[in-house]
């Protein structure tokens, strides 16, 4: 730290330079190449930047991340690193990584005849060429800072490839584990689904992390292609611990007739920010996004998401919860944006948010930008308090005011739980959920 | 068991109840009807203690303790209940998970054991069974979603799971079908007893034919204008409100 | 269909015409001396030439904004003059009978018609034709009920203390760059003072018209309602045909005291340009009023004209229990742009605002909402409701929404609503079925789509409001 402190703490040339010493597979250098130069073209962004408005990078600033730590100190046992993870009940299999590691022993043995899994530097001809054919297609560099340093910095990653006409039941889960460590570093993660035509799978994105504080900077961008007639049931799950520092997206491309299923949940960060990008690219594609946002003490959450209607006759259904309790800021930009050809689409985006204290903070923005005539949008923002009748009726039944409130925060987030198609992931997270709305037991024994 | 003196009370800068006095003993059961926009809503709200209705005169005692000094919940665990006229919806809240809470509150207030779970689950689905919903409704989120009738029994069955010392039952017998009202007088007749009270408000005198009640009371501009036996009901049923004004002017 | 509506959408605009009065115009450009020609031309005191000259310096550090939904070219303020007035004002007329008969003509052709709006309406009208008034009818009548409404350039001499106190109060100098611009070249506007308590016997009322080539106008308000008053104030914008772009940056301030209240109307029909997207005016706005203890804004506007249109009339609720109001029809067809809404920043308790808004486009313009509501950490109990709805008419135009939603306060309430629908074939085959024909069928839809904000106008201005939708949606069929 006293050796960090002398250097200049510019996160972004750091990252720069760190991209530039990365190590990866050689077919990949060309868009590690393409992702610096990119890069190097972006403006830091500020508070002038538009999409950066309420979100302060500032953060990343403080800490020397100009090195890459091996995976040495890892305080945790086997079995307390799958605690944090592990969904019970759920048929599943995992790819771990620790602080951007892949970790063998906690990795699964996967041998399922409906999807191929693989890291990149594992990939075979066949399937770097699928790497190679669609990695950085649908993240579009030049928009979106982040990806552009992921992909500079690139040096491995995970395909999923769903065949053709085959169904996987087995969800296929991408764990990253950060742990304290006594330097900064930085993770760099990439994930590529390819769901091909008539596939359906299920994807599970948890990061999670130890309790101690957190010393990563966690850089993660997912892309996914959908092709035709497949669906995809796609999760992601930030679990990190309050100071983590977290920037990441995912880019989706839906192809005619696809669907896409996908459910976020954020806990907050020191600085969080996902960015959720759909491409209607083919006629008769449904997307279906829901997430919740749950920042509390000083933590910052960010989710920006834009859905692109390329083509006709494709619908979109969006809903995003926040609590904000304490000093927490949370950011919410949703913006649905209709192409000229877009004809027939129906989309609709609801955004609702509860401030649970006076210092609590909401910026949101849900934006429609439309260029074609017949369609119907519609978006909705509130910001609100507890139902006072809702409220009375509780009251009304004996249940004292705290516990009351508790339960209808909670249920204002489970109301969005219960819509979720994997049951074990519903009782995975209502714990961790139900955790927050009370230091007291007294107040949550009745959630659960 | 409940004694209101002259009470007053007004929402919204409005003077609703203006002087209403009213006496029931452990085991009876008084009916009160009236004209639309009469005040027996709000005569079960300010009961209950919601906010925003404000007691400007008068007393009321249950059960030989200032009611008014209480917080809502806190008259809820004392054992007085109100069924609503509209029940509200809690999304995202399991009728289970809320049960559970409003059970556990009132028994820990008794100075009993908050039942467990398992025990707690046979309880409910007994309940259930006797309002004739089906054991699903535990599970969905608080009214959300029940037609006019379910949401009726879910209030009866909230009614038997908390045993309260006074039901005030408000048009507990609107919306229900023929089966559903005699499911819902089955209920309330159940749960009669020498030490348990109700108040039932009702427009219409066939649910009395079924819940008998053992006073008839006429509630009008804010005030009781008439009280009777259980023949008042047919001769309002009969004449309606209007010869009341007239005798008492 | 969509053929139907694109003829019907083509139409004309009816207030284009020149008026030919001799006028004294300054050649274009922009410097120190152009504001100190016209601080002299008004006999202005020093502190407002000083005031002028500051914000120049303010507005040569500033950058032109990019951020609007518009996209027009680069605009060369050394291309605009600055200084426009008819000639024939050095000798100001005493009455009407005195005006310009030239003058007066082209009011009529607006379907103005001073003598009769002024006399049946009781509509007080102050006329600003390029830069400067040129008369203020029923101004007796206003005295006597001790309400001020003159231009602004003969306030600055009459009632110094008040435009020294509260000009610039709302939006500084330092505001935007197009504020800033017109703080250092304003050349004329309206200047309203409503005394404490007093109801203002009549609706206030001003047309502004740009009639010089290359002139730009920057005309700047004052309302200031004090204590208890209450005042309706009119505002109505033509300009003729020119095949280049004019530009318009003017700068409203409201001042509404404890228990006032100000209603703020607009009918702006500045020049749209052409089918082919030449000519118009630029139209740069900053609108703003500042609401005390109970106090209430309501701001109304019509936007029909302009070919680029930037303007956010926003309300300060500052005061405990203050009210604010925005209701917006806002239509663009051919090549227009508009970027338009409000700012509703809440700083006091229990402080309540709404927005509704309508956006129509037609054509191949586009039509944007951006609005901020802020509840700063005072705003305890603050509400507000905003509904934002968007008619498309025809498959080349946009239709955008950009909604700010900024809360610090736990019990603060904001609610956000947006739809967007177009005209339907249905709906006009059914209008068709029933024996109406096309045109009037869109503009019955249209103006049922609009009900909600017309209804917020006061009536001689609803009916003109509901004239010109039609005028702008209707065209050579039939
Ligand atoms: N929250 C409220 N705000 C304003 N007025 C209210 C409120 N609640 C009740 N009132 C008014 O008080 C009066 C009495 O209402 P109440 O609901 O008690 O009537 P009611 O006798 O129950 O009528 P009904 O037979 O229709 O159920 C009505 O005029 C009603 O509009
Ligand atoms: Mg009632």
């Amino acid at each position: 730290m006293t050796e960090a402190s002398t250097q200049t703490l510019d996160y972004a040339s750091q990252a720069l330079s760190l991209a530039q010493s990365v190590e990866g597979p050689e077919w990949l250098s060309g868009l590690r190449k393409d992702g610096q130069q990119s890069f190097e073209g972006h403006a830091w962004p500020t508070r002038k930047t538009e999409h950066w408005k309420y979100t302060n990078l500032s953060a990343l600033n403080k800490q020397n991340y100009a090195q890459l730590v091996a995976n040495d100190s890892v305080a945790l046992t086997d079995s307390e690193a799958q605690q944090l993870y592990l969904i019970a009940d759920l048929d599943a299999v995992q790819l771990v990584f620790v602080n951007g590691h892949f970790s063998e022993t906690l990795s699964s043995e996967i041998d399922l005849d409906s999807v191929e899994v693989v890291r990149f530097s594992q990939a075979d001809e066949d399937q770097r060429s699928v790497i190679s054919d669609n990695l950085g297609q649908i993240t579009l560099n030049e928009e979106h800072i982040f990806s552009a340093l992921n992909a500079g910095q690139l040096d491995d990653g995970v395909l999923i490839r769903f065949l053709k006409n085959k169904k996987t039941e087995t969800a296929i889960q991408v764990v990253h584990l950060t742990t304290a460590q006594s330097q900064s570093f930085s993770v760099n993660a990439r994930l590529l689904v390819v769901s091909e035509a008539g596939s359906q799978g299920v994807v599970v994105e948890s990061f999670v992390s130890d309790d101690a504080s957190q010393t990563a900077i966690v850089n993660s961008i997912t892309e996914c292609r959908i092709d035709d007639n497949s669906k995809l049931f796609h999760y992601r799950l930030q679990l990190e611990q309050e100071d983590a520092i977290h920037i990441g997206g995912m880019h989706v491309q839906l192809n005619a007739g696809s669907q896409l299923e996908s459910f976020h949940v954020g806990l907050g960060g020191k600085v969080k920010r996902v960015d959720v990008v759909v491409n209607h690219e083919g006629s008769g594609a449904h997307c279906d996004l829901k997430g919740v946002y749950l920042p509390k003490n000083s933590q910052h959450i960010d989710y920006h998401t834009c859905i692109e209607h390329k083509v006709p006759h494709c619908t979109t259904s969006e809903v995003f919860r926040g609590i904000i309790a304490n000093q927490a800021k949370a950011v919410f930009n949703g913006r649905i944006h209709i192409h000229p050809d877009a004809q027939k689409t129906l989309a609709e985006l609801n955004n609702r948010n509860l401030l649970l204290s006076n210092k609590a903070e909401i910026n949101t923005k849900p934006e429609l930008e439309i260029y074609a005539d017949d369609v119907r949008c519609a978006h909705g923002a509130t910001i609100a308090q507890l139902d006072d009748n809702a409220m009375n009726y509780m009251l009304s039944r004996g249940i004292g005011r705290q516990e009351a409130e508790v339960m209808m925060s909670f249920g204002f987030i489970n109301e969005l739980l219960n819509g979720l198609a994997h049951h074990p992931i519903q009782e995975k997270l209502r714990p961790i959920l139900a955790d927050l709305f009370g230091k007291d037991d007294s107040l949550t024994r009745h959630l659960l | 068991m409940l004694s209101i003196k002259n009470l007053q009370a007004k929402v919204e800068e409005k003077d609703i109840i203006k002087g209403l006095n009213l006496n029931i003993k452990p085991g009876e059961v008084h009916a009160i009807m009236g004209p639309n926009g009469a005040g027996k809503s709000t005569l079960g709200n300010v009961l209950s203690g919601r906010e925003g209705y404000e007691v400007t005169g008068g007393s009321v005692e249950f059960l030989g303790k200032d009611l008014l000094d209480f917080e809502p919940e806190e008259r809820a665990r004392e054992g007085l209940f109100l069924a609503f006229q509209y029940p509200v919806e809690i999304p995202g809240v399991s009728n289970l998970e809320f049960l559970k809470a409003s059970v556990d509150a009132v028994r820990e207030h008794r100075g009993q054991d908050p039942l467990d779970s398992v025990s707690f689950l046979k309880l409910a689905r007994e309940k259930c069974k006797a309002v004739n919903l089906d054991q699903n409704f535990l599970k969905r989120g608080v009214n959300e979603g029940f037609s006019g009738g379910e949401k009726k029994r879910n209030e009866i069955m909230q009614m038997m799971l908390l045993e309260p010392s006074l039901c005030i039952l408000d048009e507990t017998d609107s919306g229900l079908d023929i089966d559903a009202l005699q499911v819902v007088a089955d209920g309330v007749n159940s749960q009669r007893s020498v030490d348990r009270s109700f108040i039932v408000v009702t427009h219409y005198q066939r649910l009395l034919d079924y819940i008998v009640p053992d006073y008839v009371h006429v509630l009008a501009n804010g005030r009781i204008v008439k009280s009777g036996g259980k023949e008042l009901a047919l001769e309002l049923e009969e004449k309606g409100y209007s010869w009341i004004d007239e005798e008492v002017v | 269909m969509t053929e139907e509506i694109n003829e019907l959408i083509k139409n004309e605009y009816e207030a284009g015409f020149v008026t030919d009065v001799e006028s004294e115009t300054l050649p274009p450009g922009l410097n120190e001396d152009v504001i100190r020609f016209i601080s002299s031309k008004k006999n202005e005191p020093e502190w407002l030439l000083e005031w002028r000259l500051k914000a120049f310096h303010v507005w040569k550090e500033m950058d032109e904004p990019t951020w609007a939904h518009v996209q027009y070219p680069e605009i060369n303020f050394q291309d605009v003059s600055y200084y426009s007035a008819p000639k024939s004002m050095d000798d100001r007329p005493k009455s009407l009978d005195e005006v310009d008969p030239e003058l007066l003509k082209t009011y009529e052709k607006l379907g103005i018609p001073l003598h009769e709006q002024a006399a049946l309406a009781g509509v007080a009208v102050d006329v600003v034709f390029d830069s400067v008034s040129v008369v203020t009818t029923f101004r007796e009548k206003l005295k006597e009920a001790g309400v001020i409404f003159m231009p602004i350039s003969e306030a600055v001499h009459e009632h110094p203390d008040l435009v020294k106190k509260y000009l610039g109060s709302v939006v500084p100098q330092k505001d935007n760059y197009y504020a800033a611009l017109n703080c250092a070249v304003f050349s004329d506007g309206s200047f309203v003072y409503i005394p404490k308590g007093v109801r203002c016997p009549m609706e206030l009322s001003t047309y502004f018209r740009i009639n010089e080539q290359s002139t730009g106008q920057f005309e700047r308000t004052l309302i200031i309602a004090e204590e208890g008053s209450h005042v309706s104030y009119l505002e109505g914008c033509t300009a003729p045909m020119r095949d280049e772009n004019q530009l318009h940056a003017a700068v409203v301030e409201l001042v509404a005291l404890d228990n006032a209240e100000i209603k703020y109307s607009t009918v702006q029909n500045w020049y749209p340009g052409d089918a082919e997207g030449k000519g118009g005016i630029y139209n740069f706005v900053t609108k703003r009023g500042v609401c005390h203890t109970n106090a209430k804004i309501s701001w109304t506007q019509v936007e029909t004209g302009s070919a680029v249109t930037w303007k956010y009339p926003s309300c300060i609720l500052k005061g405990d229990n203050s009210v604010g109001e925005f209701y917006s029809v806002a239509l663009t067809n051919n090549f227009q742009q508009a970027d338009t809404g409000t700012k509703m920043i809440h700083l006091g308790k229990n402080t309540k605002s709404t927005i509704i808004t309508k956006g129509i486009s037609a054509g191949k313009s586009q039509n944007a909402y951006r609005g901020l509501v802020r509840m700063n950490p005072g705003a305890e109990g603050a509400r507000n409701y905003t509904q934002c709805d968007s008619l498309l008419i025809g498959d080349k135009c946009g239709a955008h929404t950009f909604p700010y939603i900024e809360s610090k306060h736990p019990s603060a309430v904001i609610e956000h609503e947006a739809t967007t629908s177009k005209v339907s074939d249905d709906q006009l085959f059914l209008c068709q079925q029933r024996g109406i024909d096309v045109e009037k069928a869109v503009s019955m839809i249209v103006n049922g789509f609009c009900k909600e904000v017309f209804k917020e106008l006061p009536m001689e201005f609803a009916v003109e409001a509901g004239k010109l939708l039609e005028v702008s949606l209707e065209g050579s069929v039939g």
